[in-house]
């Protein structure tokens, strides 16, 4: 069996997919990626199905020794990388070799991180998900983050057709010197707030505080008058901003719980979802109030680029020589031009 | 029954019906459920119970809040006519009272009664689980009669037991793990309630739990047949 060695843990590394929804009526939380377009990428690059496993890291990431043969592609959040001392380029594929050490080190912009490796991380799957939901010690490696010595099986692969048309662009993330924009839709208890407080929310800036895991993330700024009204628990969905007693609100991501009791004042649109989860803790934001339609619009958008790439990559597919044969043939076609 | 279909961002959708918690209408939203998942929308993720709502989740990719809307209406108007979805009533053994239930004499006070009483009232009546969340195996279930129907404790304890069965207000409940919280305990099932090697529960939204009395040395048989694996949670036929 291929595998992983995790030789420092990074922050936070966990093996995450597309999580747990249909279980949250059980009370499991969702969990799965916290930017899902991130690792939808980087499972594209390496040629995996969209939601396979893969690794997630935050702010700091893990150094790994691949066992085997196999292909990787790094997305998300810009780290300083390298495999075996030679600086890596995110957002597209490579190939890596038996023994290669790669060297995630700090975020340099954006949070999190994603690691994608060719047939994806075959830890077994809890509830028809590999997430790992740390508060609850499911799925992943037994439950938890990542630590040294740690070994994550894999498959082992030596070939990928396409290889030089698996790129991307990078994706957007926050700039730390100018606040974030997010845009939002209005929530059901929105009517809920007066006036002012609903004016607060779109004119004023936020900030992303130390208080953010893959629960939710805290922010502070103007206090939230909330409602004397109580609210019946009702299901939570991703983006959710609620507002607790104190007034600052929280966005609700990934491992949240299933249901809640607080008022949602609004909600992330899903298309800045992944950027709103790439804030490090102190980036300002400023939210913008979008309709259903535009929130909508922009959400199948998103997928454009990607089903380019997988266009691309499948016609080059059937563009013969495959896989080694075409690196040899370009490198002999390459002596020929000289 | 009169609801209203609200957008919860723009990959979700609650049907609610009215704000109160009534276990008539959270049945009605649980058969509503039922034939959401039936039907297989291929966009349609999943179904998430409240008390009084249903979410209805979806991949904003594929279709817009409106296309859902639509596509939801027809099934929700035959759901509303049809027969309640089945579910299941399940036995859960209770050990009432002493080093299990050190709130059970608090709650005799409050009720003015004697513990005996509170017994009697606490398994005179099924409860339904309205929906579970908090922690897994976590069902949120009511209503008790009132005069048990005990406010939390002030201050939450830093660890109730796996199996609790408490009381906060009107709802009744038990602790699936170990966990911080503030509902009066008063007694404990010798039943795993979670186990992480078989996360799913075998109790789920809309089943109803009756608690049924036993003795310290029945707690103890139960619980050594669960740890041997030997035991099966009753249903009632």
């Amino acid at each position: 069996m291929a595998y992983l060695q995790i030789l420092k843990p990074g922050i936070q590394t966990t093996v995450q997919d597309a999580g747990r929804p249909q279980h949250q009526r059980d009370g499991f939380p969702e969990s799965g990626s916290i930017d899902q377009g991130a690792a939808r990428v980087a499972n594209l690059l390496v040629g995996n199905a969209e939601q396979a496993a893969v690794l997630e890291f935050s702010l700091l990431g893990p150094t790994i020794e691949f066992s085997a043969p196999t292909f990787i592609a790094l997305t998300g959040a810009e780290f300083a990388t390298d495999l075996n001392g030679e600086s890596l380029a995110a957002n597209r594929c490579w190939q890596v070799q038996a023994g290669d050490v790669l060297t995630i080190g700090n975020a340099t912009k954006g949070r999190v991180g994603y690691l994608a490796v060719a047939g994806g991380i075959q830890t077994q799957p809890v509830l028809g998900s590999r997430s790992t939901t740390m508060r609850l010690h499911l799925g992943g490696l037994n439950g938890q983050a990542l630590a040294a010595g740690d070994l994550l099986p894999v498959k082992r692969q030596v070939v990928l057709p396409s290889y030089f048309h698996r790129h991307l662009p990078a994706e957007r993330l926050p700039e730390q010197a100018t606040p974030a924009e997010i845009r939002l839709l209005k929530g059901p208890q929105w009517d809920w707030f007066d006036e002012a407080t609903q004016t607060a929310l779109v004119d004023s800036e936020y900030e992303i505080s130390n208080q953010a895991d893959r629960m939710g993330y805290r922010l502070t700024g103007p206090k939230l008058t909330v409602p004397e009204r109580s609210l019946l628990s009702t299901a939570t969905v991703r983006g959710a901003l609620q507002v607790p007693a104190n007034g600052q609100p929280i966005v609700l991501l990934a491992d949240r719980q299933t249901t809640g009791g607080y008022p949602i004042i609004a909600v992330v649109a899903t298309v800045d979802l992944g950027y709103f989860a790439q804030c490090q803790p102190g980036q300002k934001v400023r939210f913008k109030l979008i309709g259903l339609p535009t929130a909508q619009t922009l959400l199948a958008d998103v997928r454009q680029p990607l089903d380019e790439l997988e266009q691309t990559v499948i016609t080059g597919k059937y563009k013969p020589p495959y896989g080694i044969s075409r690196v040899a043939s370009q490198r002999i076609a390459r002596l020929f031009e000289d | 029954m009169d609801y209203r279909m609200i957008p919860v961002g723009d990959q979700a959708v609650a049907i609610e019906m009215g704000t109160t918690i009534d276990p008539a209408v959270n049945q009605r939203l649980q058969t509503i459920g039922q034939a959401v998942l039936a039907a297989h929308l291929p966009m349609v993720k999943t179904v998430i119970p409240g008390y009084a709502t249903l979410t209805v989740t979806f991949n904003g990719q594929m279709a817009t809040t409106e296309m859902v809307m639509k596509k939801l209406t027809p099934l929700i108007d035959a759901a509303m006519q049809a027969k309640l979805a089945p579910h299941q009533t399940w036995l859960i053994p209770v050990c009432y009272g002493g080093e299990f239930g050190p709130d059970l004499a608090d709650v005799a006070a409050f009720a003015k009664c004697s513990a005996e009483e509170v017994i009697a009232k606490h398994t005179s009546r099924d409860y339904l689980i309205y929906f579970m969340g908090f922690l897994p195996g976590f069902a949120y279930m009511g209503s008790v009669v009132d005069e048990i129907a005990m406010p939390r404790l002030a201050e939450p304890r830093l660890e109730i037991p796996a199996g609790s069965v408490g009381i906060a207000g009107a709802q009744t409940g038990f602790y699936p793990v170990a966990s911080p919280g503030g509902w009066r305990i008063i007694g404990q099932t010798p039943l795993k309630l979670y186990d992480p090697a078989h996360p799913q529960s075998f109790y789920h939204a809309g089943d109803l739990i009756r608690f049924q009395a036993v003795s310290a040395a029945e707690f103890a048989t139960i619980k050594q047949a669960v740890a041997a694996g030997t035991y099966q949670p009753k249903g009632v036929a």
